[in-house]
């Protein structure tokens, strides 16, 4: 899953950066209005992480232009917001969340409970409720970052456990080779051309043919009906 | 606790009081101008009846009749006010020709005119008045009258008058209470709004209250909420750069504490840690600069102000940041022709040019120029900087290597500054900026 972290302190953007890429997600950092508004024009996030006091401008501004964006402007319109901020008035936490925020955090906070926030915003924007996904009989955590298939865990990397969960949040829906990229890597991670059919064939080898099925030509999904399913 | 004085009660006790006290006079002058009146009239009554029985003796009347018809009964009264004269006729001897009514007969005297006698036994006062038949002196008539009957009609005509001032004083005090507390309703407004008084409220009265005797309670009520609403939001404000510049760091710390759990050993690692230290010693600076801001306000009451010279303590604070400018990439100066002499406190005036300085320095970009300057004549020093103008593009482009100087929040500096110049009666404010440079921060001292 991929973030968007706007914030203007260095020292808190490195931090949230390491931590959250040690959590499995791919983490892209701006420090303004203009970056953020940049970056969310330009790509679609699971999240993006705010923060209220920039550099150059308000916070604010960047959610509202979020929300207000006419449809088909941003490849991510609906992404959920969790603002993170300093101030920890309650007049502050409803103004943004009325403003359309998902959630507020106020600083310091527990990196582990933001992780926790950031997993429930982004399981609350795929309509689910429950904190795993059942996908035939597998048991996904997106929480431990761990596979079971009948109660045994699976060896999944951490890329390979990405592209299960992208393509398990996303059935039925397909989803190209750019879609799930856009959600593994960040901007400055290295990529090679065929990381995704790589990621796909072990994943293969390790859950069995059925899990994953290739649409020719656009791209690959998780099917309905897997046995093990739930009715 | 003692009871609370109604201004209502107080209004209407004094009101009432001098209603009183109008009344009762008014009651005592009637009664006393009744009684007066009443002698009057019954004098002019006496005159009258003599006056007639003396012209009924000169044949003016149609008959004569004789002395006992005179003293005719005494219960013929048709009126009230009639009263129950006794008349006694003389002749020019003393010898008593007639008399009539209930009055004992008087000793004869020759002179005339009103007066009381003391008659029977025991004497009661009677009232009398008699008179000669013209030149000749023929026959003397005596008309009396008894006071006691006299002083009833007084009493009786000075009830009439007075009584109806003595049913009207209730029903006067009760419509004046009414009107007391109709006309206090505006205070009775005032002191309604007043209790529930919401100082948070920008306007805090409920209602206008245009009445002139409430302009300088209500003016100062509005003033007093226009300061405390200001106070509040500079708090507020403060509160906020405080939250933000403590919570920052300790945020920052947090995180890299976390991430930094899972790191193998390397350079990532190595890194983390420097930005961890760099955020605790960032926390330590701000709570440095909360606790100096803290003891501002103690030192202006603990410490008396002193005779410094503001040039040697700009050239110590210029000093210090030395190597911190030269590692940031700034280029940092002093600017002093002589001697500046102010009375203060060197603590909190260093803490004040440290702040100047340090914003300067944390906030613009490496290759700026700074300056600190300082005009005696003027009475006033300031930090100017040119924002990184005329910067070597080279230098430019090295932006962000290097240590910065961490400096608290503009803001928060500013607010630090601002309190310690109202400290020493100076005004801080940014100034307009010298050529060659961007900005300027002005401390203003008042005159020497």
């Amino acid at each position: 899953m991929r973030v968007l972290v706007v914030e203007d302190d260095d020292g808190i953007a490195q931090g949230l950066k390491a931590h959250l890429r040690q959590q499995g997600w791919a983490v892209d950092v701006t420090d303004g209005v203009a970056g953020a508004w940049a970056a969310l024009r330009a790509e679609p996030f699971d999240l993006v992480l705010l923060d209220l006091g920039l550099a150059d401008g308000d916070g604010a501004q960047v959610l509202r232009q979020l929300r207000a964006a006419p449809e088909g402007r941003l490849p991510a319109p609906g992404t959920p917001v969790l603002i993170m901020t300093a101030r920890d008035q309650v007049a502050s936490r409803i103004a943004g969340l009325d403003m359309g925020a998902d959630d507020y955090v106020t600083k310091p906070f527990d990196p582990g409970e933001l992780a926790a926030r950031m997993r429930a915003l982004v399981r609350r924007a795929a309509g689910r409720a429950q904190a795993t996904l059942q996908v035939g009989d597998l048991q996904i955590d997106p929480a431990a970052r761990t596979v079971q298939r009948a109660g045994l865990p699976l060896e999944l990397s951490a890329r390979e456990f990405g592209v299960l969960l992208a393509l398990a949040e996303a059935r039925p829906r397909v989803l190209s080779r750019a879609q799930i990229e856009a959600r593994l890597y960040s901007w400055d991670n290295a990529l090679d051309s065929n990381a995704i059919e790589v990621h796909v064939h072990h994943l293969r080898r390790k859950l069995g043919d059925g899990v994953i099925r290739t649409l020719r030509g656009v791209g690959y999904f998780v099917p309905e009906n897997l046995p093990g399913d739930r009715p | 606790m003692t009871a609370r004085r109604s201004l209502t009660r107080h209004l209407l006790a004094w009101t009432l009081g001098a209603l009183l006290a109008v009344w009762v006079s008014f009651v005592v002058v009637g009664y006393m101008t009744g009684r007066h009146e009443a002698d009057e009239l019954t004098d002019g009554h006496l005159a009258s009846v003599a006056s007639l029985l003396l012209a009924e003796r000169e044949g003016r009347f149609a008959g004569r009749g004789d002395p006992a018809a005179l003293a005719g009964p005494g219960s013929l009264k048709s009126h009230d006010y009639q009263q129950s004269m006794s008349v006694v006729v003389w002749n020019a001897t003393g010898d008593l020709i007639t008399r009539t009514g209930d009055a004992p007969t008087p000793p004869f005297a020759p002179s005339e005119g009103f007066e009381t006698l003391h008659l029977g036994n025991p004497a009661v006062p009677w009232r009398a008045f008699s008179r000669w038949d013209g030149e000749g002196h023929q026959r003397k008539v005596m008309v009396l009258l008894s006071e006691r009957e006299r002083d009833d009609l007084a009493e009786d005509i000075a009830a009439q008058i007075a009584q109806p001032g003595l049913w009207l004083l209730p029903v006067i005090a009760l419509v004046l209470g009414l009107a007391i507390r109709k006309g206090l309703r505006p205070l009775y407004d005032l002191s309604r709004d007043v209790h529930a008084l919401d100082i948070r409220q920008r306007e805090p009265l409920r209602h206008a209250h245009p009445e002139e005797e409430f302009r300088a309670v209500v003016d100062s009520i509005n003033t007093l909420a226009a300061r405390y609403h200001a106070t509040l939001t500079r708090e507020r404000e403060l509160a906020n750069e405080l939250a933000h510049e403590l919570r920052t760091p300790l945020a920052a710390i947090t995180l890299q504490a976390r991430a930094l759990r899972d790191e193998p050993a390397g350079a990532a690692r190595d890194d983390m840690l420097a930005r961890l230290e760099r955020d605790a010693l960032r926390a330590g600076q701000v709570l440095a600069d909360l606790l100096a801001l803290a003891r501002a306000s103690r030192t202006e009451l603990a410490e008396a102000a002193q005779v410094l010279d503001l040039g040697d303590l700009a050239r110590e604070v210029v000093g210090e940041f030395a190597q911190a400018a030269h590692a940031s990439g700034h280029e940092l100066s002093l600017a002093c022709p002589g001697p500046f002499s102010v009375t203060g406190h060197p603590l909190l005036l260093g803490l004040a040019l440290r702040n100047l300085v340090e914003n300067a320095l944390g906030h613009t970009p490496r290759g700026t120029r700074v300056e600190v300057q300082l005009d005696p004549a003027g009475r006033w020093v300031q930090v100017c900087d040119d924002a990184g103008q005329g910067v070597a593009a080279a230098v430019v482009q090295g932006a962000g290597d290097g240590p910065r100087v961490r400096a608290l929040g503009l803001g928060l500096g500013h607010r630090v500054v601002e309190k310690i110049a109202a400290i020493h009666g100076a005004t801080f404010s940014q100034a307009a900026a010298p050529e060659g440079f961007a900005s300027c921060y002005r401390l203003e001292f008042p005159p020497a």
